[in-house]
């Protein structure tokens, strides 16, 4: 338990998905003008690597990763699918973005209009291709830690769109350089924050 | 042809500081020079090839399942670069490691392709792409190369800065660690956007 | 044409899937051999560095040529040894050394006797045997978590089994400047001479600031801003050493009974003259490595 508790608290501030890896940029720019939409494609986020992390996770062990075959014939324990990883991953995300998009329209027309419009933009989210990737590199072991670590590096992103959206909304009172308006400063602010989120790394979890 | 198919992604339609596309997967291959260049190479044939596939299949490819395919086609050649590179180029491979991967989801690509490839021949496509990935390699290398000379005081691997200047040999320069850290690539951004919004006032924003 | 009809596209998806498919893996099988050339090579590479060989690759032209001599020429043995220090079966250069980290740590995190001795029966520890011009040497690995990711390395010990004639290290992703800078000569270079033993017992290496002293042969210097890593490395060579202590209690024993006329374990055959040592015992090494 306690292992899960410090993996999520780590993919959140430490392994930050804005602030250490850059996972996310796009959108994280282009939606954070005011906090409420940001919020909600958060939100949306969180729960696509929430439920994609788990598949993938599935399915790289044992479909994909060299010799993960072998459960369904010892003879094929020689076969290496990982080559196919990239594809086999983005179509997971892409699938389940389609169908979780249908899902709410039909059950939560509520939750549709305010989240529904984000959700095919996640398909194309770094951030969440990128979740599979790093959960494939870094070899978590269980099912549990691969779900812990997409939902920690969901409200990791989460908190960092929220932030940033916060900060744009008083920086359009301020007196910004021209040139820099805009999307300059969210560069440089998010090169700041970064750097404030850098304190979290000397944390032994 | 028009001219402006190549010439405008350069530098006043800019993929990174104009359009803000592409940012995602890069920032952290900038680093090191040699992976900068090799980070700008894949995503430029990558974003040609794919636009120009998309674009010979445009009208055959049915609606619903678009974005898919366009994934599908996108992720084939990324994973042709990967395996390329794992066998011909194994240590830049490695220290590219997930971003290669990435690739897949720069906006550019997606974002050349809806805007351009969907609605053109492949050849003109061919040219969009290329110009577009070249637009934003030309970033990534600029910031590649600040740095790298300025953080590890080499390009390329090789030492620019020569060991004399160095405080430890009795001289006067250290190597500016920030610049190796995550947050100095972004910051790096937002100084080049200054530029060239100093310069071209048309794209300052109200 | 309707391309919106149900038949197209499942159609459509199906020869996309299976074009797509096609080419990836008949890409896929081309270059396999030389991606795994590739890894295999990598690995030649650094446990040959580990006994300071082979640091002029990177200037040969026929780099893969050069590496595999050197090894088929140098590394004359290796094998797989369980937790007694016995040789068992298998080929050491293939042991999956993040398996044996993940056993390794659930040993040390064992809450009882009884289960640890039970992992400890699943262990596999590579060993390569390294025969140079005038000694030969035993090429250890190691494996753990850094920092970020994972971080592991190779060390020789020369056949005392306490001088530490090399080491090399490298990462998955630790901090550029700070905690990558264990993968660069600078700091694996002050291995060299130390000492994996004191008072005649054995003592792991420890990596602390202000550590590297000459006459302190059982510590390197830590990188300043890199704690972690640094710990996280001291802790790995510690608890893998710990796994080998048997053997080097099984090789001490043969040493000291004998098989060496000097009969204190510090010097190799080849260097033994008349029951004295010919200039090549802990001490002379450590003077040498100081004065580089």
């Amino acid at each position: 338990m306690q292992d899960y508790i410090s993996l999520f608290v780590k993919s959140i501030f430490v392994d930050n998905m804005v602030f250490a890896f850059f996972l996310g940029m796009c959108s994280y720019l282009a939606v954070s003008k005011n906090v409420k939409t940001a919020a909600g494609l958060g939100v949306a986020v969180i729960f696509v690597l929430g439920v994609t992390l788990p598949i993938n996770y599935l399915l790289d062990k044992y479909i994909l990763s060299a010799g993960a075959l072998s459960w369904l014939n010892p003879e094929y324990a020689s076969v290496d699918l990982s080559f196919l990883s990239f594809i086999v991953f983005i179509a997971v995300v892409a699938s389940i973005t389609q169908i979780v998009e249908m899902v709410v329209e039909k059950f939560s027309p509520g939750l549709y209009s305010s989240l529904g419009i984000f959700l095919p933009l996640i398909a194309v989210n770094c951030a969440i291709l990128g979740g599979s990737l790093f959960m494939q590199k870094r070899g978590y072991e269980t099912l549990g830690e691969a779900t812990v670590y997409g939902l920690g590096s969901g409200f990791g992103w989460f908190l960092a769109i929220i932030l940033i959206a916060a900060i744009r909304e008083k920086l359009s009172y301020s007196n910004v350089p021209k040139p820099l308006k805009g999307l300059g400063i969210s560069f440089i602010i998010t090169g700041l924050m970064g750097i404030a989120f850098m304190s979290f790394m000397g944390i032994k979890l | 042809m028009n001219k402006d198919i190549y010439r405008k992604p350069l530098f006043k339609a800019n993929p990174i500081t104009v359009l803000v596309l592409g940012v995602c997967s890069s920032l952290a291959v900038t680093v090191q020079l040699k992976g900068a260049i090799v980070m700008a190479l894949s995503v430029t044939l990558v974003t040609g090839f794919s636009s120009m596939i998309i674009s010979m299949l445009r009208n055959t490819i049915p609606n619903r399942i678009r974005i898919i395919v366009q994934l599908v086609i996108v992720a084939m050649f990324v994973i042709l670069i990967d395996q390329f590179l794992k066998a011909y180029a194994y240590d830049v491979s490695k220290q590219l490691s997930v971003y290669i991967g990435l690739i897949i989801t720069n906006c550019i690509i997606m974002g050349r392709i809806e805007a351009f490839a969907l609605g053109n021949k492949p050849v003109p496509s061919l040219v969009d792409g290329l110009a577009n990935g070249f637009g934003y390699g030309m970033v990534l290398v600029l910031l590649a190369f600040i740095r790298e000379l300025f953080g590890s005081g080499t390009l390329f691997g090789y030492q620019i800065i020569p060991q004399s200047w160095y405080v430890a040999n009795g001289g006067f320069y250290e190597n500016n660690g920030l610049m190796i850290l995550p947050p100095m690539a972004l910051i790096l951004v937002g100084c080049i956007i200054w530029i060239q919004r100093s310069a071209q006032k048309d794209l300052q924003e109200q | 044409m309707n391309t919106n009809s149900n038949t197209y596209t499942i159609i459509y998806s199906t020869i996309l899937v299976v074009v797509v498919a096609g080419v990836l893996a008949l890409v896929s099988s081309l270059l396999k051999p030389r991606q795994q050339d590739n890894i295999a090579l990598e690995k030649m590479q650094t446990i040959l560095r580990a006994a300071n060989l082979g640091a002029d690759a990177n200037e040969q032209a026929d780099k893969t040529a050069y590496i595999k001599d050197l090894y088929q020429q140098h590394i004359t043995n290796s094998y797989i040894l369980n937790y007694k220090g016995e040789v068992i079966d298998g080929e050491a250069f293939n042991v999956d050394l993040k398996a044996q980290a993940n056993i390794i740590k659930k040993i040390d995190a064992a809450k009882d006797e009884a289960s640890a001795e039970a992992l400890k029966a699943s262990l596999k520890l590579p060993v390569f045997v390294c025969t140079t011009d005038n000694q030969t040497l035993n090429i250890f690995p190691c494996y753990g978590a850094g920092l970020w990711g994972a971080i592991w390395g190779y060390i020789s010990v020369e056949d005392d089994f306490a001088t530490i004639h090399g080491a090399i290290f490298d990462h998955e992703s630790e901090t550029p400047g700070l905690g990558a800078e264990i993968a660069h000569e600078k700091f694996y270079g002050k291995f060299a001479g130390k000492r994996l033993e004191k008072d005649g017992a054995f003592k792991s290496i420890a990596i602390v600031k202000g550590g590297g002293q000459a006459d302190n042969v059982n510590g390197v210097d830590a990188i300043s801003g890199a704690t972690i890593t640094c710990k996280a490395l001291e802790t790995t060579i510690d608890s893998w050493f710990k796994e080998y202590l048997p053997y080097f209690n099984i090789k001490k024993e043969a040493v000291d009974a004998g098989n060496s006329p000097c009969g204190d374990g510090c010097c190799t055959d080849s260097t033994c003259t008349d029951g004295t040592c010919a200039g090549h015992d802990a001490d002379s090494l450590n003077i040498e490595s100081t004065n580089k």
